[in-house]
């Protein structure tokens, strides 16, 4: 299995891809955390005095769509260049090609972990609370992972032949972003559009973060179920389009 | 490297062979307009000319087989394939037909210091080479010392890689790349590695590996080094085999092609 024999290779990429995002500081960490934190307090502003939001903790609620959200957005958005970036070892040696899009997605998994966390003490401190359900994070961050890695590797091969992928994506993320129940509540999306709304994969699994999190409660099993077999399909589908590209990575790059 | 094709090879044994190319051809569409981005791929649908390529075969149907412990040379022209060959033993490459099949661990030294990253140190570069050879970090520290011995360049282990002259960076290279410890290895005209004395010391390794059973696979134009090194050798031409036999006999089929070559040339320069 590449994954254990390459397991050295995995660590340094992605300890390297984060020391590159972090420009080797913590000072370079919290400005990373200001990005979700300045989102949250504008659409918070905007949304609970103009349009009247009414949702409980509503900043928690931003906080925790937008925070979720990220690790799609920026996860697919990085790991789409990953072969396209590293084009030496595509062309000059033989690794497997897998590896460059798993070690980008693991360092936006660690960077993704980390926002959570800074989640917490504002948990207690906006007074929401922490259960025992916090527990399931792990497990549904996993199924999460799964889903992005999955949609990463079709997008990585697909942006070696099609280089404009990047303006497409970014365009698709941007429409994602108000797709998803990210500043209102997934009870206003009008119910004969609810099964198309549900076809956004990340809409169960905010969904999912929100019980855990900020509502103290198990996830629902529908949305459960969604979640783990929307990322089931996006890595089998996402690792079957890989194998077949991958085939010509060495001549197109 | 562990590539399903090498695994397979494993199970079968391959007859006491290292290396079996079944049949195996490569050829390369070159687009009159390359496309990349989707917008062009639509462009081209809508003017009807969307399509259009140039074929170049590189490889066309090669089989032949390199035994264990064997040195094995591939020799040819420009341009007659001999690299594509080596970057399709060594996976980079898929064939179109055909089938590689590989037994042991294998090492390809097309290029050398690929992954190298300037900015690291040159302790990091030596263990991020090693990394992508495949080598777990246990496996690199035990080799740790003997890289550093064998490249010279101990004293400059903490120093940023772009401070590297050329000759030092290879060197650093070939050092690490030689302890992956592998059982065959592809090498594309890289022994001509630093100065003179380096290369004597590459020679002698490169010599000490084929010596200890291991199975090279060599590409080159130097006559002198594959006569030197290799028992058997394949001379190829447009992407076919010339000849393959004995190195004496394969290197005078050779020189025999290119006099006639230039004999041919110099006959119409005559008219």
């Amino acid at each position: 299995m590449w994954i254990v024999e390459y397991r050295e290779l995995i660590k340094i990429l992605t300890i390297s891809d984060l020391k590159v995002k972090y420009q080797s500081s913590v000072l370079g960490f919290a400005w990373s955390l200001l990005n979700p934190l300045l989102m949250m307090l504008v659409l918070y502003l905007v949304f609970s005095n103009i349009f009247k939001a009414t949702q409980d903790s509503f900043a928690l609620y931003l906080l925790i769509g937008i925070v979720s959200w990220r690790f799609m957005a920026n996860g697919t958005t990085s790991a789409m260049t990953s072969i396209v970036g590293k084009s030496s070892l595509v062309t000059k040696i033989y690794i497997p090609r897998q590896i460059l899009v798993l070690s980008s997605v693991l360092s936006s998994f660690i960077s993704s972990i980390l926002e959570f966390l800074v989640l917490v003490p504002l948990l207690l401190i906006l007074g929401a609370g922490i259960s025992p359900y916090i527990l399931l994070f792990p497990v549904i961050h996993i199924i999460y992972f799964m889903m992005v890695y999955g949609i990463s590797l079709a997008l990585a091969a697909l942006y070696v032949y099609y280089r404009d992928l990047s303006q497409i994506w970014d365009l698709l993320m941007q429409m994602g972003f108000f797709l998803s129940p990210i500043v209102y509540p997934l009870s206003t999306v009008p119910d004969q559009y609810l099964g198309y709304y549900m076809l956004n994969p990340v809409t169960a699994l905010i969904q999912m973060y929100r019980s855990t999190l900020l509502y103290h409660s198990l996830p629902s099993a529908s949305e459960a179920i969604l979640a783990l077999s929307a990322s089931a399909a996006m890595m089998i589908l996402g690792s079957l389009l890989f194998k077949k590209l991958e085939r010509r990575f060495a001549e197109e790059i | 490297m562990l590539r399903e094709l090498g695994l397979k090879g494993r199970e079968h044994d391959l007859n006491g062979n290292a290396i079996v190319v079944d049949g195996v051809s490569k050829t390369f569409k070159i687009p009159h307009e390359r496309k990349i981005t989707v917008f062009e791929h639509l462009a081209g649908l809508v003017k009807g000319n969307a399509y259009t390529y140039e074929q170049f075969d590189a490889l066309q149907d090669l089989s032949f087989s390199v035994k264990h412990g064997e040195t094995f040379g591939v020799i040819g022209p420009n341009g007659c394939g001999k690299s594509t060959l080596l970057k399709v033993v060594a996976g980079v490459l898929y064939p179109d037909k055909g089938q590689i099949r590989l037994n042991g661990k294998v090492a390809p030294f097309l290029e050398l210091g690929v992954g190298f990253q300037p900015e690291l140190s040159a302790k990091d570069n030596v263990y991020l080479y090693g990394a992508i050879m495949g080598l777990t970090r246990k496996e690199i520290d035990r080799r740790y010392e003997e890289i550093m011995e064998f490249s010279e360049l101990k004293r400059f282990e903490s120093m940023k890689l772009r401070n590297f002259s050329s000759g030092m960076y290879v060197r650093l290279a070939f050092a690490t790349a030689i302890q992956t410890d592998p059982d065959i290895m592809l090498v594309d005209e890289v022994l001509s590695v630093g100065d003179e004395a380096f290369q004597k010391k590459c020679g002698e390794k490169i010599d000490e590996i084929r010596r200890a059973g291991k199975t090279i696979m060599l590409v080159s134009h130097a006559m002198g080094t594959v006569g030197a090194l290799c028992s058997r050798c394949l001379l190829m031409k447009q992407g076919r085999i010339m000849a393959l036999g004995g190195t004496e006999e394969v290197l005078a089929e050779y020189t025999r092609i290119t006099n006639e070559v230039s004999g041919n040339a110099a006959e119409k320069a005559e008219q």
